[in-house]
């Protein structure tokens, strides 16, 4: 596997923590949501960065309680298709205002980068093989109609900037 | 009409070149057809039983005559000379090559067309009332809204994953023509008692094997509103919504297992949190929307025409088609003219490369350059001035494109079916084609009035047969083709479900049966009363004696 990085950002190094497991003294572990949810704060305070690994049936309303002590998430997908991911990571971003590395896995496919970006995700796990498709995808469209969470305002409203109305060739309705 | 600028153009341009790429990479074996499936879906290429389908999207069933000459282009150069148009205001292609699909597509990004979210599991092109900023009875002009929507859910980084497909309508007159109630999102345009526009928001609606008419969750939502309540809408949705059983996926299942009341106050309450949040575009990219709309420059002309009058009352057939392929503008002096694709005995929906051309050109000569497509897979003039009609009458007559019908018996939704599609259980163009040879008579067909028959080839029911005053569900029984016959649905504002009558028929059993429906109608109407209404007074059993007799 490879890390494909949207965003620019430092990607976590970390360990899956084992279900039985304990974490180390100040390393970075990734555990899943339902053992987070039953740990006491000693775990988190042992640990360094502690991650949560989502499945898309974790309702949002779950991680209320979490989001607070994460420093990164791992959101997994079963299935390309399986579209809850990206809402889960639009309520980490929106909702609980997380700031800390959201990282896709599981078998997303490259044509699906910019939306995940778009919807919040910083890094993808992605094989090898699937690499040079991914980051071509990247570079793929200039601009979206939805503002995001990458940052980028959507063309509706660019529209009407400055510099939107620059656009060479941009037509205003008559 | 809406124009394309520089943002609309690189973003499917951009398409086209992501396209291309992918069908290279499937050409040369890169991609196999498992990962290919998925690519290609989101550019409504479907691999059917005979051929690759291209679904092209007609957003909110509105062209340009231009626009329209190039579909009959592409129909001409890679297809077999015709087009099919659709239940959901779009046209297929059934035979296009792999090789060559990323050029029409190229093709069709010139006139500023695209096949984007055409299939798959997201948000659909938005259908509306094919009389959209003509008809005399619109509250609003619901296509601004509609090209809003399609912005919004285009390449949505959210919502581009549902658990299945999503189709939202919208009108903006009282009569509905757009058949909202069955969509999973309907709204409906209505003016509150301070003069403001908004939006009765309607949710969970669809056909398939478990029809479901939506229910209302919101009466009043004003215009800025829109796009963040749609997208609570979606959320809550995409979050909860079925994905272990495509069957249980759309989300008239998840409304009828969380309750209305719930789904409601689960979107209010997300809804809370974002309205203010600037989802929404701003006022200037509303204006400029609504721009493009604006009202053509049609001059009030004259209500009666001497020519039309005399014309009518010398020429039957031409009567017959002022009374029902054209109806009430807002502008006096001009009328709606739905052009029919239902000739008796053709396929419903079908249109040549040289129809599409001819009704190209009478669209600038006669209606300001402007087509739409109906969802019950005609064409539509929305602007010509009355005294035209003769002429243009006269003109679609003798293309094969006078059938005076709209509204009538035969003016027939049907599915591809068994002919096309992979999925079906049954044909069904051959139903609509031996139903309207049995009906060739037009007087016969105007004392019967307005009667809408929809045939489906299996239960995913793109033929809408549960909408249809007459359905007929085409259904696979022990590898013979047999057909249910379903009563009492309709599409409009009085939504209802239609409800299977008794056991199924062969293909000419079928006809025979529509033919004893009808008799029991014209027997025991009350004045003038209409099938539909006559139907839900006398109820199921008088029709059934007629149809299986009372042993």
């Amino acid at each position: 596997m490879v890390l494909i990085n949207l965003t620019g950002i430092q990607p976590t190094g970390y360990t899956l923590l084992a279900d039985d497991a304990q974490p180390k003294e100040g390393e970075n572990i990734a555990v899943s949501t339902e053992r987070l949810l039953s740990e006491d704060n000693a775990f988190f305070a042992v640990a360094g960065g502690v991650g949560a690994i989502i499945t898309t049936g974790t309702s949002f309303s779950d991680l209320d309680a979490l989001v607070g002590k994460l420093a990164f998430a791992v959101i997994d997908f079963p299935a390309f298709g399986d579209g809850r991911g990206f809402s889960l990571a639009v309520r980490l971003r929106k909702d609980f205002g997380f700031k800390g590395e959201i990282r896709a896995t599981g078998p997303v496919i490259p044509d699906q980068a910019l939306f995940l970006l778009r919807a919040g995700f910083d890094t993808v796990e992605v094989t090898a093989s699937r690499k040079q498709a991914f980051e071509a995808a990247l570079n793929r469209f200039p601009g979206f109609y939805q503002s995001d969470f990458a940052g980028q305002t959507s063309i509706a409203h660019a529209r009407h900037t400055i510099e939107g109305l620059r656009v060479e060739g941009h037509r205003k309705a008559s | 009409m809406y124009a394309y600028d520089t943002y609309d153009h690189a973003m499917v341009n951009a398409r086209v070149a992501e396209f291309r790429d992918q069908v290279d990479r499937r050409m040369t074996g890169e991609l196999t057809e498992e990962e290919f499936r998925p690519l290609r879906l989101m550019n409504g290429l479907y691999l059917q039983l005979h051929a690759y389908m291209l679904r092209v999207a007609i957003p909110y069933g509105t062209l340009s005559a231009d626009q329209m000459r190039k579909l009959a282009h592409v129909a001409r150069k890679y297809d077999k000379g015709y087009g099919h148009f659709t239940t959901r205001q779009n046209i297929q292609y059934n035979w296009p090559k792999l090789s060559e699909t990323p050029d029409i597509l190229q093709e069709l990004a010139d006139v500023e067309m695209h096949a984007i979210q055409t299939s798959g599991n997201c948000i659909r092109n938005v259908t509306t009332d094919q009389f959209a900023g003509a008809a005399a009875d619109e509250v609003a002009d619901p296509r601004p809204y509609a090209e809003l929507i399609r912005q919004w859910s285009t390449f949505h980084p959210e919502f581009s994953f549902l658990p299945r497909k999503f189709k939202i309508a919208i009108t903006g007159a009282a009569e509905d023509r757009a058949a909202v109630k069955w969509h999973d999102i309907g709204l409906v345009l209505k003016q509150n008692d301070a003069g403001e526009i908004g939006f009765e928001v309607l949710a969970g609606g669809g056909m398939g094997r478990t029809p479901v008419i939506a229910k209302s969750m919101r009466d009043f939502l004003p215009v800025p509103d829109m796009l963040s309540y749609l997208e609570a809408m979606l959320r809550v949705y995409n979050e909860q919504g079925r994905r272990d059983n495509k069957y249980k996926a759309r989300i008239k299942i998840l409304i009828d297992a969380m309750g209305i009341e719930e789904y409601t106050r689960q979107v209010n309450a997300e809804w809370e949190k974002i309205r203010h949040v600037p989802i929404d575009v701003p006022d200037e990219e509303v204006a400029r929307i609504k721009a493009f709309f604006a009202p053509p420059p049609l001059a009030v002309l004259a209500d009666d025409v001497a020519e039309v009058t005399e014309l009518a009352n010398t020429n039957f057939i031409f009567k017959a088609w002022l009374n029902n392929n054209t109806g009430a503008h807002k502008v006096p002096g001009h009328a709606h003219v739905t052009i029919s694709l239902k000739p008796h005995g053709g396929i419903p929906g079908d249109a040549s490369d040289a129809q599409m051309d001819l009704v190209a050109d009478l669209a600038d000569e006669y209606s300001q350059g402007e087509i739409r497509v109906s969802h019950e897979q005609n064409l539509i003039l929305p602007h010509v001035a009355k005294k035209d009609l003769p002429a243009l009458w006269a003109k679609l007559d003798g293309a094969g494109l006078g059938t005076p019908n709209a509204g009538l018996l035969t003016d027939i939704i049907a599915c591809p079916g068994l002919d096309y599609c992979a999925l079906a259980n049954t044909r069904s163009i051959p139903i609509a084609q031996s139903i309207t040879e049995r009906f060739d008579d037009l007087k016969r067909l105007m004392d019967i009035g307005p009667l809408k028959i929809k045939i489906s080839g299996c239960i995913n029911s793109c033929g809408h047969h549960h909408a249809g005053h007459i359905g007929i569900l085409g259904v696979d029984r022990r590898g013979d083709e047999n057909y249910q016959l379903l009563l009492g649905g309709s599409g409009a504002e009085d939504a209802s479900r239609a409800a299977i009558l008794g056991p199924g028929f062969d293909e000419v059993g079928i006809v025979d049966a529509v033919e004893k429906v009808v008799a029991v109608y014209l027997g025991e109407r009350e004045d003038e009363e209409s099938f539909l209404n006559a139907y839900r007074r006398l109820g199921p059993n008088v029709f059934k004696e007629a149809v299986y007799g009372t042993d």
